[in-house]
């Protein structure tokens, strides 16, 4: 690993030279390590941007512009929720939900990359990202179609990495645990966890269960490669204080897995996954029904969209 | 170095890092490279990646028609497997019951490709189609309950075909596997 670092530092230099760059940091785990790699090569001239899209994860906004700060990193932040909620009104198909949040992120991207004035575009792709992409499974979430336009140069210094050595490289280039151990989170964020339209009163609900299996998992000291819930966008009935009840229905799906390509659903403790049902229905008005999912990857994928 | 030829199979690239983290240099190569061009590389070995449909794979027919010319170890991986079974007379076709994640393969003759392999073994596979009979000159080397043909080698050459995948962190000696078929090789 640190010659790896050694070599892509050097790489990182001799392309950019002089010049500027601009990476879109999520704060997921391969773009802070693609960020920092950076970092440690052109120090200032990386400009990191973190776009908070309103479909990201219980207090990662804040949590994400503070920790890079606090890393040194030169990091812009904008805030444009209401953007990506306008053009995902009324959109339904998974593949349409990618686009329609992978347009407006270019959107967003390309406004600060212009003020900024960069040359190089550095991406955290690492290579399950573009095999499922190449493959037809999923569309890619990375910035398309941006480099193009404004003719920027890509540098994907982790494409030949999987997921369990990024993290020992983040390790290695000072990242914080909190970061590198964390679990993989999708592109288009809470959006792929919503099946059906994405709205603020939807993205609340899922982001509230996925918090609660967050601490829940934490709480049981459990290791699994994702944990998270689906909000499925069916109604199923209940009983909830005598009264009959007509609500949501939440998925959970905690996976293991090394790489990301192939994974298994996670043996848990049943008094962990009746914590779980337990605290979304009580904490989360509109949910009735919290299920399991079973499925290993193939034949379903990690995510449901 | 070995060539893996790229069937556009979700595993390709595993199989890349597989062979890397073995100590062995592989390049993935695409299907559609003219054969003379992979021939001219003097790889030492060519695996067959898996891939979505015998449709798209390129030039794998046409290295196996002048296998001849290239005369070294050559392993089908998944429709790999299918498509060197399907050339030299077997049939290919949709299976009983479709094979994914978890299966236990059971080892029938551990000759060179399964040397120091438990007989059975605990393996994962993602595919609907199989080799439903086994082509000519061949002899089985491995079954499962949903799939009678899981592995297979060529009575005189050393080509052989594996339906699952050794390649991915959840298959039980998979490592074992791709070195048992890297010793074959002339590195």
């Amino acid at each position: 690993m640190k010659s790896f670092i050694e070599e892509k530092v050097r790489e990182i230099r001799e392309i950019v030279g002089e010049g500027r760059a601009i990476i879109a940091l999520s704060g997921g785990v391969d773009s802070s390590t693609a960020a920092m790699l950076a970092y440690k090569a052109i120090g200032e001239r990386l400009h990191a941007v973190f776009v908070n899209t309103g479909l990201l994860r219980k207090g990662e906004p804040e949590f994400v512009v503070k920790t890079f700060r606090d890393l040194g990193l030169n990091l812009i932040a904008v805030n444009a929720e209401e953007r990506f909620f306008k053009a995902l009104r009324g959109v339904r198909d998974p593949e349409e939900k990618r686009k329609v949040i992978g347009r407006v992120f270019v959107e967003v991207f390309e406004e600060e990359a212009k003020k900024i004035g960069a040359e190089f575009l550095i991406q955290g792709t690492i290579a399950p990202d573009w095999i499922e992409s190449r493959g037809g499974i999923k569309s890619h979430h990375n910035v398309g179609g941006l480099p193009e336009r404004l003719n920027l140069r890509i540098i994907e210094p982790l494409r030949d990495l999987y997921k369990d050595e990024v993290r020992q490289l983040a390790k290695e280039l000072g990242i914080p645990e909190k970061i590198y151990a964390r679990m993989p989170f999708p592109g288009p964020g809470l959006a792929a966890r919503i099946i059906g339209e994405v709205n603020p009163e939807r993205v609340r609900i899922v982001r509230e269960a996925n918090a609660i299996v967050e601490e829940e998992i934490e709480r049981a000291k459990l290791r699994p490669w994702q944990a998270f819930a689906v909000l499925l966008g069916i109604k199923t009935v209940g009983v909830q204080g005598d009264i009959r009840a007509y609500k949501e229905t939440v998925a959970v799906r905690i996976v293991e897995s090394t790489d990301g390509m192939t994974a298994n659903a996670m043996n848990v403790p049943f008094e962990v996954l009746q914590r779980i049902a337990f605290r979304i229905v009580s904490e989360i008005p509109e949910v009735c029904r919290v299920l399991y999912d079973i499925t290993n990857k193939p034949p379903a994928t990690i995510e449901f969209e | 170095m070995i060539a893996i030829i790229e069937n556009y199979g979700q595993y390709t690239h595993r199989i890349w890092r597989t062979l890397k983290e073995i100590g062995v240099k592989a390049e993935i190569i695409e299907n559609t490279t003219p054969v003379g061009e992979i021939k001219r590389r003097q790889f030492a070995g060519i695996i067959f990646s898996g891939g979505p449909s015998l449709e798209r794979v390129g030039n794998c027919l046409e290295i196996l028609e002048r296998y001849e010319e290239f005369g070294i170890p050559l392993l089908g991986i998944c429709l790999g497997h299918q498509l060197i079974a399907k050339y030299f007379g077997g049939e290919v076709g949709r299976g009983k019951k479709a094979e994914y994640s978890l299966i236990e393969v059971e080892i029938l003759k551990e000759n060179d490709l399964f040397v120091g392999i438990p007989r059975i073994l605990r393996v994962w596979a993602s595919h609907m189609d199989e080799v439903k009979s086994m082509p000519k000159d061949f002899e089985l080397l491995a079954r499962s309950e949903f799939c009678e043909i899981e592995a297979i080698k060529h009575r005189k050459l050393p080509i052989y075909g594996i339906q699952f995948h050794p390649e991915v962190a959840h298959t039980e000696k998979g490592k074992e596997i791709y070195r048992n078929f890297v010793s074959l090789c002339k590195i």
